[in-house]
């Protein structure tokens, strides 16, 4: 799994189906119960996907939206894009070329940029105070 | 007295454009490893091969079809009432030949060559008209891309052992221009533009069965929901089941024995005979052969595994129409197996 600041990217399996499945959730599950959970779905190893494999996609938007968060797809093959507008959900999801793509898509701050020590928030607004001074 | 010999198969050795065919199959089917050559594909309720031979016999005598072995057997599928036999490609070109040289003996006034390569739309008669007028042995037809593989020849005008059918025979063969609609079938993609075309009469190819309302035409035992709807030009094959809140669009064709279930919308699409469409789905600028789809927009082909998606229907032998000309084998059809 890679992280990338408060975005989240997951790597799917080759293989999309019930097996597949099964494995990949309980990996993301941990991330989806998070509050506003912000997930890339990096398909790019993805080869194989049936309906398994897009309900999963499906019930992992659903639980990311329920949590006020996201859920994007990141460098489809074009199989997998032909198989999601015949399950007609293509247009469900956001899809990016790549997943620097889709992460930059959630407007977050790379992890890197973020100073340890400090919150998250003072990069875009600064200190606190000021932030309330602003307000 | 005219002839007319059909070739279906691949290219002859000699005229060094052999590669040519291996394109001119879909992708991948499932009754065959080699795909569906094109010309045998059920478009708009008959092939291209059917539609030819109809054609001919409206002025041609004798007709006989000689057929390689390398066609695969799916090919055999969408005929399997007729009695052709399948003969390797070379022998087929080698049949065909002998056929020459027995209706030069039989005194033939012409004789028609046709191998299959596509859908073309030629006067016949004009044809004949401008072949006698040239007083040569052979002439070749041509379109504006080059030569198309039509020959009409004079038996009595050939001397014998020379491959008139050749591009690289010694002598130049006059060349009679097709004015008409030429669709080469090299792809999937001309397949297609092959339905749209004769759905928006952009040529001869007309579809079977009758015009239920402007822009559409139903076939025989087509079985359309009320409550689904069709939105001309679209053509509804032979037997097919178009299911409840189905929506049938933008030129699309379902060919025979094939079924629509609830829900799906098929648009600017061709679903080929004896498919099945699964429930609920979106079938956009494709090609559905049994459990293969191809995108066209993006130069995709998937097997889909899931038979509840896509899946090959199977029908009973006489859900064939008796009325195909190739499949009859009657009258003055006759199908030939070459040594």
């Amino acid at each position: 799994m890679l992280t990338s600041g408060p975005v989240v990217i997951m790597q799917m399996p080759e293989r999309l189906n019930l097996g597949g499945v099964r494995t990949f959730l309980q990996e993301v599950e941990p991330l989806l119960k998070c509050h506003r959970p912000r997930i890339v779905l990096d398909c790019s190893q993805v080869r194989y996907i049936d309906s398994a494999g897009v309900e999963m996609m499906l019930h992992c938007l659903e639980e990311a939206m329920k949590r006020d968060g996201d859920l994007k797809l990141a460098a489809l093959s074009p199989e997998s894009e032909v198989i999601l507008e015949l399950m007609r959900v293509a247009r469900v999801f956001e899809a990016f070329a790549t997943s620097d793509d889709a992460v930059r898509s959630f407007n977050a701050i790379p992890a890197e940029a973020v100073l340890q020590d400090v919150p998250w928030y003072a990069n875009v607004f600064g200190e606190l105070g000021a932030l309330k001074q602003a307000s | 007295m005219l002839n007319a010999i059909v070739i279906v198969g691949p290219e002859s050795q000699g005229d060094g454009r052999c590669g040519e065919t291996a394109a001119k199959t879909l992708p991948k089917v499932t009754s065959g490893p080699q795909g569906t050559p094109l010309d045998c594909v059920e478009v708009l309720g008959c092939s291209v091969i059917e539609r030819l031979i109809a054609k001919l016999r409206r002025g041609v005598e004798k007709i006989s079809v000689y057929r390689g072995i390398s066609e695969p057997p799916s090919c055999a599928d969408i005929h399997s009432a007729s009695p052709i036999e399948f003969c390797s490609a070379e022998t087929a070109w080698g049949g065909a030949a002998q056929r020459l040289a027995t209706c030069k003996d039989s005194g033939a006034e012409a004789i028609v060559v046709i191998r299959i390569t596509g859908y073309v739309d030629f006067d016949l008669k004009d044809a004949l008209q401008f072949h006698r007028e040239q007083g040569q042995a052979v002439t070749r037809a041509f379109d504006d891309e080059g030569p198309l593989d039509l020959w009409i020849v004079d038996p009595a005008g050939i001397s014998e052992g020379i491959d008139i059918l050749s591009t690289r025979s010694g002598a130049e063969p006059a060349r009679y221009f097709v004015r008409g609609y030429v669709n080469r079938l090299r792809n999937p993609r001309d397949l297609r533009r092959l339905v749209v075309d004769g759905l928006t009469s952009r040529c001869g190819l007309r579809p079977q069965g009758t015009e239920s309302r402007p822009g559409i035409w139903m076939d025989e035992g087509a079985q359309v929901h009320r409550d689904a709807r069709i939105v001309a030009p679209a053509y509804i094959g032979r037997g097919t089941r178009i299911a409840e809140q189905s929506l049938i669009t933008r030129c699309s064709n379902i060919e025979s024995n094939s079924q629509v279930d609830y829900g799906t919308v098929v648009e600017d699409s061709s679903v080929l005979s004896n498919s099945y469409v699964g429930i609920g789905l979106d079938v956009a600028h494709s090609i559905v052969d049994g459990n293969n789809l191809l995108n066209l927009e993006r130069g995709v082909t998937l097997e889909i595994a899931d038979p509840c998606v896509f899946r090959q229907n199977r029908v009973p032998r006489q859900g064939r129409n008796v009325q195909s000309p190739i499949s009859s084998g009657v009258g003055s059809v006759q199908f030939v197996q070459a040594e």
